[in-house]
């Protein structure tokens, strides 16, 4: 059953030291409050797994959080490269960054499988890349039926899972609307969840498009009202496309980023992350 | 009285003939100019074309701008790519001789010397539809011998891949169109932009390119096209900002 806690205790009690954190969303939902917590949790060691890493997991390895990355495309979209995780990449800078490199399919459908509970996935694609003979997790298969050559891509099975959502209720059930990602399948693959929402509410109302999380799906619910910025979180705040390209200038430079991540994240306390027990006595726990 | 075509407009166009003939698939283009080239496809020659925003909507044409038609989530992306009905045009760091193309690293995969974004899609999309590339500056270090991580899949490893819908259409710079009409799909030069020679184009390609004795010169936009992208799809000029 899902618990209802303050963002720091959840990461507290998810996110360990040389974890497999995978942190989703897509272009929207983006839990930028959560990674920020982990950041000030100073975590060391962390696999990070996202299909499209941006600005959050920049943040994350420049601050030295992470040792290896899983992914298919890592970018600051609309902008163009992540300078952090470029530094890393390249220069070691402030830590050496491993590679596990994968197609956007080959990511949702090893999320897929992990959310299953199969070793693998089969799919079409990686034959005749450069990944097929390098890349890990990814082996040739012969289809039982026909003998079709196919790859086998081994399943995600994340330490964590971090989403964000716009609502949850007070048996921590969660619902996410509008534009979403492999967000059910990161946190069904993981054995452990956290969930940071806009805003905790009596009841769920079924909204078109939404996805339903059941609270015995998840690990740990926590309001984190703004918890998606510079993202967004649909019905509650607009996308903040001028901090997007301010990050280009914010994190070309090592010491501005080192600037900007003192004043803005280590020296700062979870926004809107109230302890939901406190402020609602009546609040399941 | 029309201003002359800019070179951003004469490539949006070329980036547009990909989709030509391709009926009701799913165009999905990467980047500022073959999003304008698809909306402009959808809206003159190829009005059947389903139109990603590069989120997860369909767009359809409404007047002066675009209304959301459909609902594409990403995961729904990935079960409709493997019939072959979508053609995207992506972008590409490095082309070689048979359209392989690599978007991931420039040097050696485990310390690169420019981290690149990362395969993306480019691995599925080749081996599962047509593909087509734009490329903003046509170069020696785009057009190369051989890429540093075959990210989307070329002609020559295609049916070792075992690929059943894979189509490399055009390749559109801001030079000239390409294409692999030729026996062994070795990339062909289709026609030049207007004012490019055909040697500028040889000069700036790093590998032999199959070169007609005729070669054309890209079609000029038409007077509607024209008024469509000005007016309609890009009147902020973003457009030529891409190719400044």
């Amino acid at each position: 059953m899902a618990e209802i806690v303050s963002l720091a205790e959840a990461i507290e009690r998810t996110v360990n030291d040389g974890d497999t954190v995978a942190m989703e969303g897509f272009t929207h939902l983006i839990p930028h409050a959560a990674g920020h917590e982990v950041i000030r949790q100073r975590r060391r060691r962390l696999i990070l797994v996202r299909m499209t890493p941006d600005i959050i997991y920049d943040q994350m390895i420049g601050a030295g959080c992470a040792s290896k990355l899983v992914f298919s495309w890592g970018g600051n979209p609309g902008v163009g490269s992540l300078h952090r995780f470029r530094d890393a990449v390249e220069n070691s800078w402030p830590a050496p960054l491993e590679l596990e490199e994968h197609s956007h399919a080959g990511m949702a459908n090893r999320y897929v499988a992990g959310a299953s509970g199969l070793p693998f996935a089969v799919l079409r694609g990686y034959r005749g890349t450069g990944l097929a003979s390098r890349g890990a997790g990814i082996a040739d298969i012969s289809c039982p039926f026909t003998g079709e050559k196919l790859t086998a891509v081994s399943a995600l099975r994340p330490d964590v899972a971090v989403i964000h959502a716009q609502q949850a209720d007070l048996a921590g059930n969660v619902q996410l609307w509008g534009i979403t990602g492999v967000q059910k399948e990161a946190v069904l693959a993981a054995q452990r969840s956290v969930v940071t929402v806009e805003e905790i509410v009596d009841t769920l109302e079924p909204r078109p498009g939404g996805i339903v999380l059941p609270g015995w799906a998840i690990s740990y619910v926590a309001e984190a009202k703004g918890g998606a910025h510079p993202s967004y979180a649909l019905g509650y705040s607009v996308r903040d496309n001028d901090f997007y390209l301010a990050w280009d200038q914010i994190s070309r430079d090592r010491a501005t980023f080192s600037r900007w991540l003192d004043e803005h994240v280590l020296g700062a306390t979870p926004s809107g992350a109230r302890q939901v027990s406190s402020a609602r006595p009546g609040a399941v726990r | 009285m029309t201003a002359e075509p800019t070179l951003a407009e004469i490539c949006v166009v070329a980036c547009a003939e990909a989709w030509r003939g391709d009926g009701a698939v799913l165009a999905s283009p990467a980047g500022l100019i073959p999003a304008l080239a698809a909306r402009l496809a959808q809206r003159t020659f190829e009005p059947g074309l389903l139109v990603t925003d590069g989120e997860a909507g369909l767009l359809a044409p409404a007047g002066d701008g675009s209304v959301t038609e459909g609902w594409l989530p990403y995961r729904q992306v990935f079960t409709s790519v493997a019939s072959g009905r979508r053609h995207m045009m992506m972008g590409a760091a490095q082309l070689d001789r048979y359209g392989n193309q690599n978007i991931s690293c420039i040097g050696a995969w485990a310390r690169p010397k420019a981290q690149l974004l990362g395969v993306r899609g480019a691995p599925g999309n080749t081996v599962n539809h047509p593909v087509s590339y734009w490329v903003p500056r046509h170069s020696r270090r785009v057009f190369v011998p051989r890429v540093d991580l075959v990210s989307g899949v070329g002609y020559d490893r295609a049916a070792a891949a075992g690929a059943r819908y894979h189509g490399l259409r055009i390749v559109v710079s801001n030079l000239a169109v390409l294409d692999f009409g030729t026996p062994d799909h070795a990339m062909r030069l289709r026609s030049v932009h207007p004012g490019v020679a055909v040697d500028d184009v040889v000069a700036a390609t790093g590998f032999e390119l199959a070169v007609p004795a005729q070669v054309p010169v890209t079609r000029l936009p038409t007077a509607q096209e024209l008024a469509l992208l000005r007016t309609v799809l890009d009147p902020d000029g973003l457009r030529d900002r891409e190719l400044g």
